[in-house]
């Protein structure tokens, strides 16, 4: 078996699905990120052109969740609001300050885009009015005090993290043995292995070794670019285990029932939402939870998601860990079937 | 002529048996169209650009309305009395901000109370707005003339209550699934006409080599176009300019075809047809990702083969364009569909001469 793997690692690095393995959680994780992390919580966006260095752009630059733009010019920034690249714009004449702080009343400039949400055009006008009366200098006539209730729940970008680390997984563990069966069918590799010293069951494991072995590297590294490594790194290690270990169980089941590789692509473009499904139900916290939990997957993408996103430890997941652990025994016997069919028919041609 | 016509459909006929006598494929590929179907229907139809703000106190409804009516986009739930609203707020079903008045708000405190998960920019504009409340009742005036309300300057068509939803912009990036797939089948069948040597076998029968390219044409363009009609149908986005896009989606067909065939032509056996297909067909969806953002689109976005067609859906299902609007993008359409049709045929072509 050490020496099928072995070879597997060595050859790993020519396969292009080792490279997908490797890549894809890379690009997903800067492509998802990308889109649900500004599609569903878009940031307000403000563009100023300011033409007497006012201290308002300065306080506006430094605002926490807007996103502001200083643009040189007026046309340019119209443009800008009118093809939604920017929410609004402000128009900061030169002076605007002191006729501020003079009560001069200044008109204020103030356009937004037609294609801007409503709730933005208010957030943003409110904002810009208070950052206005900031260089007025008045004092309010009322205080307002501040109360956060309960804590600030993952914001869209996490809930997309067991999304992607169920990409990475699969793909490693599941889909790279499955497809190295396959090959090793299709180029006959398989049968010239089989009268070696080498059983099934070296072969089989190797393949799953190896997925497991690249799992864990995918994983760690869909968790580290998505700054989620919290907490216990060995309580990472172990869900990453299972995962890799149910993965590749799967991958296995494929790669032995796939007669062929346009079998197996067919089978893993259909079937593979039944794997990733529990994964958007992090995303969707509204919708009923409790189908996730008929998804095997769910059993290691939770505690993933409560370890990296709460900082639970290891006791804290156990129990549902444990029903992760309890599907990969239970897929043992069906894995052992699968070889010996695969054995068979292998050898009857 | 009808001697070929006949050679090319023989041969579209081998192609159709041998997709449909693959019943798994078959059936997978409409579970495929299931899914994403049923992705569209999943995602948000609407889209909530309400800042809804419980308030309470003040006379909070007679005296905040005017307020609401005039800020489109701002909705005040009124509630009974303090304890009502952070109840509220802290459930989050209904508000996830609150503001409690006091009676007399000239000389006092007001309560901003911010749910979970509120945006930094939504707790400081309702801070804002408490803040603007008290000015006005304590009659301060405005430091600035003009207006940020109802009045505002809008630049471009004003779509406030009308926007346009995740649901509709998902549309393009459904369909080039659709199509990317459709065309990776037709490359993994021409592949596999390579690697068997069945496409020379063709030379020693009446059909000739351009026969087998135009009858990979034609139905790689069938397959992907009609999977792709099929998808429209379902998701409802024949309804606005059928006729336009109907043409774009089939010269999006044949684009991806092109492509399946180059993929087919180029990768050596089954990996090194999806490689290559992934390598052509995975940045022509940038397009259609880029129509997912607000704003304008790069430059180096708009070059792309596949932007044509986004372009052209977008405008037409969301914007409601018609021919004049979008001719320019059906015409950068048709120029990349005969590039790559082109690269596709000749990149085949050599290959067959080769074996």
């Amino acid at each position: 078996m050490r020496t099928i793997l072995g070879r597997d690692v060595r050859m790993g690095p020519r396969s292009p699905f080792v490279l997908y393995a490797l890549v894809i959680p890379i690009l997903l994780t800067v492509l998802v990120q990308g889109i649900f992390g500004d599609l569903f919580a878009p940031e307000p966006r403000l563009d100023i052109v300011d033409e007497g260095n006012s201290s308002v752009t300065s306080q506006a630059l430094a605002l926490e969740g807007f996103t502001v733009t200083e643009i040189d010019d007026l046309d340019t920034m119209l443009a800008r609001v009118e093809g939604n690249d920017a929410d609004a714009g402000l128009y900061l004449p030169g002076g605007f300050d002191e006729e501020v702080i003079d009560g001069d009343q200044p008109e204020l400039q103030f356009y937004v885009g037609g294609e801007s949400l409503a709730s933005n055009r208010i957030i943003l006008a409110v904002t810009t009015l208070e950052l206005i009366r900031g260089i007025e200098g008045s004092e309010s006539p009322v205080d307002v005090l501040v109360v956060q209730l309960g804590e600030a729940g993952p914001d869209v970008s996490r809930r997309v993290l067991p999304i992607l680390l169920m990409m990475a997984v699969a793909i490693a563990a599941g889909f790279l043995p499955a497809a190295s069966i396959v090959q090793e069918r299709e180029d006959r590799t398989l049968s010239a292995l089989l009268v070696s010293p080498a059983s099934m069951s070296d072969v089989l494991g190797a393949k799953a070794g190896f997925g497991v072995i690249l799992a864990l590297a995918t994983g760690f590294m869909t968790l580290a670019l998505n700054d989620a490594i919290a907490g216990q790194w060995w309580a990472h290690l172990f869900v990453l285990t299972v995962a890799g270990v149910m993965m590749a169980e799967v991958g296995l089941l494929l790669g032995t029932w796939a007669k062929d590789s346009n079998t197996l692509f067919a089978a893993w473009k259909g079937g593979a939402i039944l794997l990733i499904f529990p994964a958007f139900f992090f995303l969707f916290p509204e919708l009923p939870q409790w189908i996730a939990k008929l998804g095997p997957t769910y059993y290691f993408l939770e505690p993933a998601f409560a370890i990296a996103n709460d900082g639970a430890g290891l006791e804290d997941v156990l129990g549902r860990l444990l029903i992760g652990v309890a599907i990969c025994l239970a897929l043992i016997p069906a894995v052992v079937v699968a070889g010996r069919h695969l054995e068979r028919t292998n050898a009857t041609g | 002529m009808s001697n070929r016509s006949g050679v090319v459909k023989a041969i579209i006929a081998k192609d159709f048996r041998l997709f449909t006598r693959d019943r798994f494929f078959l059936w997978v590929s409409i579970v495929g169209l299931v899914f994403y179907v049923a992705l569209f229907w999943l995602l948000p139809d609407t889209v909530d650009e309400t800042l809804k703000i419980g308030v309470t106190g003040f006379g909070s409804e007679a005296n905040l309305g005017e307020i609401s009516e005039s800020d489109q986009g701002l909705e005040l739930v009124p509630y009974e009395d303090e304890d009502a609203l952070r109840a509220a707020v802290e459930e989050g079903d209904e508000v996830i901000v609150g503001l409690a008045l006091p009676t007399d708000i000239s000389d006092a405190v007001i309560t901003v109370y911010i749910g979970s998960g509120v945006p930094e920019s939504v707790s400081g504009a309702v801070e804002g707005i408490a803040t603007e409340l008290a000015y006005a009742a304590a009659g301060v005036p405005s430091p600035v003339s003009g207006t940020t309300g109802s009045e505002v300057i809008v630049l471009g068509e004003d779509r406030a209550g009308n926007q346009v939803s995740l649901q509709d912009s998902f549309k393009p990036l459904l369909a080039f699934f659709v199509l990317m797939i459709e065309s990776m089948a037709l490359a993994t069948l021409v592949a596999a006409e390579v690697q068997a040597k069945t496409v020379k076998a063709i030379s020693v029968t009446p059909a000739t080599i351009s026969d087998f390219l135009t009858a990979k044409t034609v139905f790689g363009t069938l397959l992907a176009f009609s999977q792709a009609v099929i998808l429209m149908i379902a998701i409802r986005s024949l309804g606005a300019g059928p006729v336009i896009l109907l043409t774009a989606v089939l010269l999006g067909s044949v684009l991806v075809t092109g492509f399946g065939l180059l993929a087919g032509s180029i990768g050596k056996d089954y990996v090194g047809v999806i490689f290559w297909s992934m390598a052509f067909l995975i940045p022509m969806m940038i397009p259609a990702l880029a129509f997912l953002f607000p704003g304008s689109t790069a430059g180096w976005v708009q070059a792309m083969p596949s932007y044509g067609l986004a372009r052209v859906m977008v405008d037409v299902s969301n914007y409601g364009a018609g021919w004049a609007e979008v001719a320019p993008y059906l015409g950068l359409l048709a120029l990349w569909t005969l590039a790559s049709l082109f690269a596709g045929w000749r990149v085949l072509d050599r290959k067959v001469q080769t074996l």
